[in-house]
């Protein structure tokens, strides 16, 4: 249990930054590592930003692409903000 | 299709330490302070990683707290658009300096650690340093920057495991490194009073993956597991010329740590080649790159494009030949080699009585 609600604000943690290459994309770089973002994962990231709660990010990830359900992009932005948060790379 | 560039630069920028690890990893012989490659060429190198595909920059040495031009060259990395890890004992870390690495853009700082038992650490290190790295780290972590504590585990300290991760606990840590010994390097000198038992291997094993569980999303915890008792090599590198590039002081680049211990390979220099050149033409980067190199029994392995056939220097430190398959596989003809060595250790009783170190000792200075 990660304690994760609508209403936690994440960010990115100390020494873990959003960037991008040629080679590998979107990334988030972090101690001795890369990772990858796929999909939606840019458009997470760069809204965890400490101030935006989770409700914020669903909702306007929501009015970004209308054509998909709000609460598979609820479940995929939670799902996704607690893989990280376990990786230790966001806080709430 | 195009060889994919490497995603780490290990930049050794010095080999001066003002440690004397038992265990140490670096090359036997080591480069004297006037051939260090100076702040520009580095500045240089770092673009030219990055253009190469290169993120990832481990500033590392020796110490390279050693060099005084440590601030610069952060800065140098961060405008090349690298994320900054800097591997260090802590030692001539003064709260002004930390303070102006991390302004510089230093990302990440990994500081290794002992032992939890301050005499026991300053043995292994050859110097009193354990109690300056508590107090490092209270300091680091008022800082913006990732912290990891780098823990080396062999037989005189596994009975404090438990202790070691409660220091890591109570020091806030963001990640903990625990690194069985590996042996090639001046770790090769002290095998016998570093290899733990399997015993201790078994339990140092349960423990880790005890903290793992209780600690997540609090602390991230990575093993390196002793090669010894392994059943496959460890993929060393993720695979030769594969993923990371090495320079070391004076501006070779080495696909590895221990390459240098590879007779007839010959390793470019920064100064007379690009960094391109060296790591998709250079001799030594292809060497060992890709499959045409394997023996048997690696070559028809399932296993060969998970492991690459292991450590091309640990097959040389224990066959003599660097183009053997890794002995430490259950599957290499050499195998028997770790075998012997497994048993003889297994028959030491714990605890020893007082080692006999053999400390390494300070880079010439002529």
């Amino acid at each position: 249990m990660s304690g994760l609600t609508g209403a936690s604000q994440p960010k990115l943690r100390p020494g873990c930054r959003l960037s991008e290459s040629a080679q590998q994309g979107d990334v988030v770089l972090i101690p001795e590592g890369v990772l990858r973002l796929v999909g939606p994962g840019r458009k997470i990231v760069e809204r965890c930003d400490g101030q935006r709660t989770v409700d914020d990010i669903v909702r306007e990830l929501t009015a970004e692409f209308p054509s998909v359900q709000p609460e598979r992009i609820a479940a995929e932005v939670t799902t996704f903000i607690e893989r990280l948060h376990e990786k230790r790379v966001l806080d709430f | 299709m195009t060889l994919p560039g490497p995603l780490s630069l290990i930049a050794e920028i010095t080999h001066r330490c003002p440690l004397h690890c038992v265990y140490c990893s670096n090359l036997l012989e080591m480069q004297a302070r006037q051939i260090e490659l100076p702040t520009e060429t580095w500045a240089q190198v770092f673009a030219s990683a990055s253009e190469l595909g290169v993120m990832q920059l481990h500033l590392t040495g020796g110490e390279p707290l050693a060099r005084e031009d440590l601030t610069e060259l952060v800065s140098a990395g961060r405008k090349a658009g690298l994320y900054i890890n800097l591997i260090t004992s802590g030692i001539g870390l003064a709260p002004d300096r930390l303070e102006a690495l991390v302004h510089a853009g230093l990302d990440h700082i990994q500081l290794s650690f002992q032992d939890s038992q301050e005499n026991a650490a300053n043995e292994i290190a050859g110097t009193r340093a354990h109690a300056h790295k508590i107090a490092l780290a209270r300091l680091i972590k008022r800082h913006p920057v990732a912290f990891t504590m780098n823990l080396v585990v062999h037989r005189q300290n596994l009975e404090r495991l438990e202790a070691m991760i409660a220091l890591a606990e109570e020091l806030e840590t963001d990640r903990l490194e625990i690194a069985h010994v590996q042996y090639y390097g001046w770790a090769m000198r002290n095998r016998d009073t570093l290899l733990p038992t399997r015993d201790q291997w078994e339990r140092s094993l349960a423990i880790i993956t005890a903290a793992r569980e209780r600690l997540k999303g609090r602390m991230r915890v990575d093993f390196v597991a002793p090669d010894y008792y392994a059943k496959y090599p460890k993929a060393c590198m993720g695979g030769w010329g594969r993923g990371v590039i090495l320079i070391d002081p004076a501006g070779r680049a080495l696909p590895c740590h221990a390459a240098g211990s590879i007779l007839g390979l010959e390793f470019d220099n920064v100064g007379a080649r690009t960094l391109r050149w060296i790591w998709e033409e250079s001799a030594a980067f292809q060497k060992f790159r890709g499959e045409d190199w394997m023996p048997e029994p690696c070559r028809s392995c399932d296993r060969r494009a998970l492991d690459f056939g292991g450590c091309r220097c640990q097959a040389l430190a224990l066959t003599g030949d660097a183009t053997a398959t890794d002995p430490v596989c259950t599957l290499s003809p050499a195998h028997t080699l770790v075998e012997a060595v497994i048993e003889r250790v297994n028959a030491i009783p714990l605890p020893p009585t007082h080692p006999g170190w053999i400390y390494r000792i300070d880079p010439p200075n002529a």
